[in-house]
């Protein structure tokens, strides 16, 4: 920025086109920084109201029982407990069911308290309403339940089973959804091709983990009889939407305002029973109600992710040419099918993405989700691709191996190439223009692959188990009307709306339903807005995650917000630019077309005559002189944007591990990814959000999983047994971007939030594989621990052993 | 994860805080870094939390003679930087990197890593490795407890509810006896899946003293006196050492958790043993060849 002139008057053309600011595409430091690094930042945590009480909710401790009878007595008279309450009490809110247009799909019944049998431990059966959380807690201790316990099926696999207990009994059968999809003859041409290779892949349990778990504040405004829910979450408009019909509340008495939110990861993207029943209760008390989800209740009651079993398969000519790619995809998706999204969301996403980026002319894949005893599975962020990604770059690799061709041109040759685009998978996905092949070999080029490859075979000769891991990935970004996450849908993520005013003072405020949650949107939205209408990114002020500033919006999840929030931005800004050039040209008294805009002033071409914004505002608003009547137009604009379809955003990650062949210690040495998000609005902003992904994707590869024993008893409730990466097993990661071809929207911007997360698992995955494919062993498990490594390398040792 | 009510009283001296103590359900506070978690899980609900931060006698890290004795207010980080303990025991200082991570280490302490009893900590193994005595001070005076004597289960010691961890004391060992650590661990700063730790003293070549602490391994510190007994008068080289690590797993039942199996634990065990010891040997000066 500080290259800019900052003197601008009496410049010609040329100097005026120079002295327009160019922030998109810049390193600008994030604007939220200094108030979030000084603890200006406001958290739900940190909200304080009058005459504010606090709920805590006890959970079941049964994976599936019926609740044969509850006493609260105790807890109610307990001092400073203000009321305990349990499913009655909110008998008069509609049960929740997202619903689906999917042939096949069941939706599920929820209510905010489970009523008479729960179905997850976890689940909550009963809140209480203190003066103080501590001695809500308190209480929840003084609370009895009765419970009868039912049968138990903790996995899909049993729970499929047509004699397993049901969840749900009025749908007769624990599986919610089943769905195929095919192109060409899959069967035919893999039973025909001369090649074949095939695993069953298992991707655990996950969660989302933001670094500040749920919370929630609902204020009830008696004086309008409507309520605010502040709220820590990355889809105000959708909590909005839904509370006003589950309240009966219409939208402009119902406000549901997400302040500075610590990170999301999709488990933020959901409605959840604690929102419903902070509301309901504030409403019924008149008093606001406070809930703060402490970390053991975040592991046990945010959507979960991942959480599948896929049986694939890969068909292939000798010369690598991939034929044929069939998949079954099994979705352990939890107790109920969540709302708004469902529990197809996730296990579909994989069976959708599972063609990847390649050339596969014939495709089957099949998809079921299977309701089990454990908290209902959601949006986390990668959405079914990091599954998706792991099972076929194995499968590349594998097919690879078996041809005794390398892994990096084994990709080349299937990759779809630069002629073939818009290319359609297998699935029914539309790939646009991207840097596919372009990614893979800048990744090469720049990590020094071949290089790297005789490393490890000196790294070999010396007994050490070096490997280098590929993944190449594709998904689709940015979505638009036109494509549906999950048919049905009962909401619109496929537009967005900016509203961009200036203000009597010439002060910018933009306003969007995005909600950032660690994406520096108000960083990168400043820009777009700053370079569009001709002012500074500082003095753009971004409003974003506030039901109450917008008619419609949804939020921030599926890498939509730089595509939808930035496009909606440039034609907000750009209409607004209009509107200050004209009422400009009677100031100035030059023809519209003749003014330009630029760090916040109005300029005629070729003369020096300039005005600032503030000037401009003053003109129309307070100095009814300065303009006719019919020339003061209100300097405010507000546009959607719908990019119809969705973009293409690829990567190719490149690891390298080492394994201590003693203690089957992982060690990540390099880590690269050459990735195409289109163009760049910031810089900083898109290395941040693909290291943040890398650590996410290095968890679900090492670390990361929900362990739930025989009786659907979660084994990992603390962080001491959840282990997520910290900075220490987190390596340097590299990032390098290209900007193969601009796609078809405003900005060329195309979404890249998720992934690092996505490219992570593979990527580590198979360079575990190729360290170890001397032993004769692959990867087929995430996450790969040292215990399932030990087990892995002695199987292979014993049958080794066996065979001599 | 709010606790269960409970009173929180300050103890000046030992004296107090053992008068304190005489009173149902009370527990000592020092660095807080088991008990606090455990409270907020309500998995242990004291009635009174006897805080003993304030005890000017239980600080320090001194010379007594022939022993080293280390106060049990002593932050694991003040450990790690001691001068008198990396001069005798360089081990000490390996193993608190080990240890949790920076804010643990400058919070915890000693005295509560020990009653706490973990058998995957580090300072278990630690007073096992170094024939460390316990010293603990109850209605009826001091007593002096030795390391197998004072770990009786996991999370379980000799210690009684009424008594005091007052100091560890240390026996200063041979000059230049070279010792190691080393553990597995799912992450830095985990709780150890296994760890070792050695000591060995060479003369001529040849081991002298011999000694190998386990942990992760059994229900608390163990001592691989199988592989002592048979190192002790071996040449100090690798092969010697080789030969012998397998010895170790001698005797061992480790559990099986979410993070290990008993079998590769188990598995650790000899390959720890054998790290622990090249170094130990390599750090007494004599060279493993």
């Amino acid at each position: 920025m500080n290259e800019l002139p900052r003197k601008t008057q009496g410049l010609g053309d040329e100097a005026l086109a120079m002295a327009r600011p160019k922030y998109v595409g810049k390193a600008v430091q994030r604007l939220e920084d200094p108030r979030l690094l000084t603890g200006a930042g406001r958290y739900v945590a940190d909200i304080r109201l009058d005459r504010m009480v606090h709920a805590a909710f006890l959970r079941s401790d049964q994976a599936h029982a019926r609740i044969s009878a509850m006493d609260c007595d105790a807890a109610r008279a307990m001092p400073g407990v203000i009321g305990v309450f349990t499913a009655e009490d909110f008998a008069d809110i509609p049960v929740i069911s997202a619903p689906s247009r999917m042939r096949d799909y069941r939706a599920t019944k929820c209510t905010v308290l489970a009523a008479d049998k729960v179905r997850y431990v976890g689940e909550p059966v009963a809140v209480v309403i203190a003066r103080d959380r501590y001695i809500a807690e308190d209480a929840l201790a003084l609370i009895e339940v009765d419970w009868e316990p039912l049968d138990v099926a903790a996995d899909a696999e049993s729970a499929a089973h047509s004699n397993a207990p049901l969840l749900h009994e009025e749908l007769g059968t624990n599986i919610l959804f089943e769905r195929v999809f095919e192109t060409g003859s899959a069967d035919d041409e893999m039973a025909a091709a001369p090649h074949r290779v095939s695993g069953r892949f298992r991707i655990h349990r996950k969660t989302p983990l933001a670094i500040e778990p749920r919370s929630y504040v609902a204020e009830p405004d008696r004086a309008n009889d409507g309520l605010t829910l502040h709220g820590s979450t990355q889809v105000p408009g959708i909590i909005r939407d839904i509370l006003s019909g589950l309240l009966d509340l219409p939208g402009n008495r119902i406000r549901v305002v997400a302040p500075d939110v610590g990170g999301g990861f999709g488990g933020k993207g959901s409605l959840y029973p604690e929102e419903i029943a902070v509301c309901a209760l504030a409403r019924k008390l008149a008093r606001p109600v406070k809930w703060v989800s402490d970390r053991s209740e975040d592991l046990c009651s945010t959507s979960q992710g991942f959480d599948e079993t896929i049986e694939a398969e890969l068909g292939f000519a000798d010369d690598g040419t991939l034929i044929a790619l069939k998949g079954q995809v099994t979705g352990d998706v939890g107790a109920y099918s969540i709302y708004p999204w469902t529990a197809a969301l996730e296990p579909v996403q994989v069976v959708s993405f599972l063609p990847g980026p390649y050339r596969i002319p014939h495709y089957r894949g099949e998809v079921k989700g299977v309701a089990t005893p454990k908290p209902p599975t959601g949006p986390y962020r990668g959405v079914g691709r990091p599954a998706s990604v792991f099972v076929t770059e194995r499968l590349i690799d594998m097919a690879a191996a078996h041809l005794g061709i390398d892994p990096a041109e084994m990709r080349r040759r299937n990759l779809v190439s630069e002629t073939e685009f818009p290319y359609r998978i297998g699935s029914g996905i539309v790939w646009d223009r991207s840097g596919f092949a372009e990614c893979l070999d800048e990744a090469c080029s720049r990590v020094g692959y071949e290089g790297l490859r005789r490393l490890q075979q000196e790294a070999r000769a010396a007994g050490r188990w070096f490997g280098i891991g590929i993944a190449t990935y594709a998904e689709l970004t940015g979505i638009g009307s036109r494509i549906s996450v999950a048919p049905g849908m009962p909401i619109n993520t496929g537009t967005e709306t900016a509203s961009i005013r200036i203000d009597s003072t010439g002060a910018v405020t933009a306003t969007f339903a995005v909600a950032s949650h660690g994406q520096s949107l108000e960083t990168t939205l400043a820009q777009i807005v700053a370079e569009e209408l001709g002012v500074r990114p500082e003095d753009v002020r971004v409003v974003h995650g506030d039901s109450g500033a917008t008619s419609h919006g949804t939020g921030t999840y599926a890498s939509r917000s730089a595509v939808l929030g930035g496009g909606a931005a440039i034609v907000t800004s750009r209409v607004l630019r209009d509107k200050i050039r004209r009422v400009a040209s009677h100031l100035l008294e030059a023809a519209a077309e003749d003014i330009e805009t630029g760090d916040g002033r109005v300029f005629v071409t070729g003369t020096d005559k300039s005005m600032s914004f503030a000037e401009v505002a003053h003109a129309v608003y307070s100095d009814m002189k300065a303009l006719p009547a019919d020339a003061r137009e209100i300097l405010e604009a507000s546009e959607s944007f719908d990019p119809v379809t969705g973009t293409t955003t690829t990567a190719t990650h490149i690891a390298t591990v080492e394994i201590d062949p003693e203690t089957f210690a992982v060690k990540i040495g390099r880590y690269l990814v050459a990735e195409d998000c289109g163009r760049m609005i910031n810089p900083l902003v898109v290395d941040g959000q693909v290291h943040g992904g890398v650590a996410q994707g290095i968890g679900a590869a090492l670390l990361e999983e929900l362990s739930y024993d025989r009786t659907g008893q979660l084994l990992t409730g603390s962080l001491a047994d959840y282990t997520v990466p910290t900075a220490v097993e987190v390596p340097h990661i590299d990032v390098v971007h290209l900007e193969t071809e601009l796609p078809g929207n405003p900005g060329g911007f195309r979404g890249m939030g998720e992934g690092g997360t996505i490219g992570a698992p593979a990527a580590i995955a198979n360079a575990i594989s190729d360290a170890l494919s001397p032993l004769g062993v692959g990867v087929t498990e995430l996450p790969v621990t040292p215990e399932r490594l030990f087990r892995l390398v002695s199987e292979a040792r014993n049958k080794t052993d066996t065979e001599k | 994860m709010k606790p269960a009510p409970f009173e929180y009283v300050r103890a000046a001296s030992v004296r107090e805080a053992i008068a304190l103590l005489d009173h149902d359900d009370a527990k000592i506070i020092a660095g807080g870094q088991s008990l606090v978690p455990m409270m907020n899980f309500r998995l242990a609900q004291p009635e009174r939390i006897v805080d003993i931060n304030a005890i000017a006698e239980l600080s320090g890290i001194r010379e007594d003679g022939s022993d080293i004795v280390i106060g049990s207010l002593v932050r694991h980080a003040e450990a790690m930087r001691s001068p008198l303990l990396a001069r005798h025991f360089p081990v000490i200082a390996e193993a608190m990197h080990h240890v949790a991570h920076l804010a643990i280490r400058n919070r915890g302490t000693i005295g509560g890593s020990l009653v706490h009893a973990d058998p995957s900590a580090e300072w278990p193994l630690l007073v096992a490795l170094l024939d460390g005595e316990i010293v603990a001070e109850g209605p009826d005076g001091c007593r002096t407890v030795k390391a197998d004597e004072f770990f009786v289960a996991p999370l379980v010691t000799e210690i009684d509810e009424t008594e005091i961890l007052v100091a560890v004391r240390f026996p200063k060992p041979a000059p230049g006896a070279g010792m190691a650590f080393d553990e597995v661990a799912r992450r830095a700063g985990d709780f150890a899946v296994a760890s070792a730790g050695a000591l060995v003293s060479v003369e001529d070549g040849v081991m002298r003293e011999v000694r190998v602490a386990l942990g992760g391994v059994g229900d608390g510190p163990v001592r691989a006196t199988a592989v002592e007994e048979e190192l002790t008068g071996r040449v100090a080289d690798k092969v010697s050492i080789s030969d012998t690590v397998e010895l170790a797993c001698e005797g061992l039942e480790p559990e099986t958790d979410i993070h290990a199996s008993a079998e590769y634990r188990l598995s650790l065990v000899p390959v720890l043993v054998r790290r622990v010891l090249e170094r130990a040997v390599l750090r007494a000066g004599a060279g493993a060849a």
